[in-house]
């Protein structure tokens, strides 16, 4: 469970303060996935990167019902960030590595991952071997190595094309059912958001805000008749036309 | 693979080349000995010389400085780039001065090197690390300062600790510029270590070259450059071979 109270967050820069976000408070219950939407300068990824712990917000504060854990988040970037100089394997145990889990137990858990995140086959390429579909999967199975029980993603799909975006797209939804995972999703793309999420945030900019959350009442596992439905193409349209008043 | 051969190649033609203009002005065209002595006889003195043992202690007098002072040079170097990296105010009150330092000529400093750290192995060792230093300095400043700022939100995401985040990201982020001021390095610790000798000492190829020229031996002179010019590029091959072997991920592949 995350709990968001009264997160706000300014930058001080040469032209004077930057309301980032103002103030507001939301929960997120477990093994929810929640997509983040918003026009640029919503202070979405902003929000993420408070949550991650990347950044500290200028008042208010973030509980992760998660007591005790060292990594209590995963993080998936907008381009994979991935150790250019490891393979795909090595790249996905480093966290494992990093906090001291013995080889043979970590060698496993790649293995399920690469299975999971269907990369198998490309455990020794490097990344600059991979397409970008590919390294944004490394950086899940990364992401999930050493079994966080929040899953943060920073726009993860943009950078990729539009099929592959899809096929990610599913993967993700099938991941979050399979590992329970709670799972912040930051998107530019509204068809995204509703199709993924159990509930859309809706961010509005300048300054960054909550505007409006909805609850996404679609039946799960989601597939292509879903993208059909009336159900969605009417939260779509509505999502669509809020993000339209604001850019306007 | 054929690229690789073709520049092999056309390398051993220039040389051969060079070669053949050399036995040419020493043979043919008729320069006197003392001023160009014949190929063979340069091969016939090293030769002799190898056979008496008078050659190796030399060699590997020059080849121990030389990496002795890459070394030492290159970890100091990284460290204090690293240093400076990660301590704003330290690079504030450091960068300044080191850059002077950096563009002062530390060949013209050979002599106060002497005079400070006296005739033995330690002002030779000296001289080569401050020729290295500073390559490798500015070029690990450059690599530390280039790293993709989302590799330090990765490091701090997965709570690594200072050294996980030296070794493990930072450092090896940065090799590819840090080997860019290694191979400027290696090349300014060639000459270091031969001006070195010819200052002070009675060892190595740099000596080598001052007895032969004080005792009119131009054979053993030749044989020294010679030495001395083939043990740069096989350390420029060497280097270009650790390049291409650990650093090949950072070469985009061709497609």
């Amino acid at each position: 469970m995350i709990t968001i109270e009264q997160i706000a967050k300014k930058f001080s820069g040469k032209s004077g303060e930057v309301i980032a976000l103002e103030p507001f408070s939301q929960e997120i219950a477990e093994g929810e996935l929640v997509s983040i939407i918003g026009p640029s300068g919503c202070g979405k990824s902003t929000l993420l990167r408070i949550i991650a712990g990347l950044e500290t917000p200028t008042s208010g504060k973030i509980v992760l019902g998660t007591s005790g854990l060292k990594r209590p988040v995963g993080f998936v970037f907008q381009d994979a960030v991935l150790l250019p100089w490891k393979t795909v394997a090595e790249n996905i145990r480093f966290p494992l590595d990093t906090s001291g889990v013995p080889r043979s137990q970590g060698d496993q858990k790649v293995k399920e991952l690469i299975q999971l995140v269907g990369l198998a086959g490309f455990e020794n390429s490097l990344p600059k071997q991979l397409s970008g579909g590919m390294k944004q999967r490394a950086a899940i199975a990364r992401a999930l190595a050493d079994d966080p029980p929040i899953l943060l993603m920073d726009e993860p799909f943009s950078a990729v094309d539009l099929l592959t975006r899809e096929t990610l797209n599913d993967e993700l939804s099938r991941i979050w059912r399979k590992t329970g995972k709670t799972i912040l999703l930051v998107t530019h793309s509204v068809e995204e958001a509703a199709y993924l999420g159990t509930r859309v945030m809706v961010m509005s900019p300048r300054p960054g805000r909550l505007r409006k959350t909805f609850d996404v009442d679609l039946p799960s596992p989601r597939g292509e008749e879903t993208k059909r439905s009336p159900e969605f193409l009417d939260l779509v349209a509505e999502l669509r036309t809020m993000m339209r008043e604001m850019t306007q | 693979m054929s690229g690789r051969l073709r520049a092999t190649a056309e390398y051993g033609a220039a040389l051969a080349l060079l070669g053949l203009a050399w036995w040419y002005a020493s043979g043919p065209y008729g320069m006197p000995p003392y001023l160009l002595p014949s190929p063979a006889s340069v091969l016939t003195t090293l030769w002799n010389m190898l056979a008496a043992g008078q050659l190796l202690p030399h060699i590997a007098f020059t080849i121990q400085n030389i990496v002795l002072g890459l070394l030492i040079g290159t970890v100091f170097g990284v460290l204090l780039a690293y240093l400076l990296f990660k301590t704003p105010f330290l690079n504030d009150v450091l960068e300044g001065p080191l850059v002077v330092l950096q563009t002062a000529p530390k060949i013209a400093l050979a002599p106060l090197i002497i005079i400070w750290f006296g005739l033995g192995l330690t002002a030779k060792i000296v001289l080569i690390f401050s020729l290295v230093f500073f390559p490798v300095f500015a070029g690990a400043l450059a690599g530390f300062r280039a790293i993709d700022s989302r590799l330090h939100d990765l490091a701090q995401l997965l709570r690594l600790t200072p050294a996980q985040r030296f070794f493990r990201v930072d450092l090896l982020a940065s090799l590819p510029s840090i080997f860019v001021g290694v191979k400027i390095g290696a090349i300014q610790a060639l000459v270091g270590a031969i001006l070195a000798e010819w200052m002070s000492g009675a060892q190595g190829l740099g000596y080598l070259m001052t007895y032969a020229t004080a005792t009119y031996k131009t054979p053993i002179l030749f044989g020294a450059v010679l030495l001395t010019a083939l043990f740069g590029m096989v350390m420029h091959a060497l280097l270009n071979e650790i390049e291409a072997r650990f650093l090949s991920w950072n070469v985009p592949d061709e497609r």
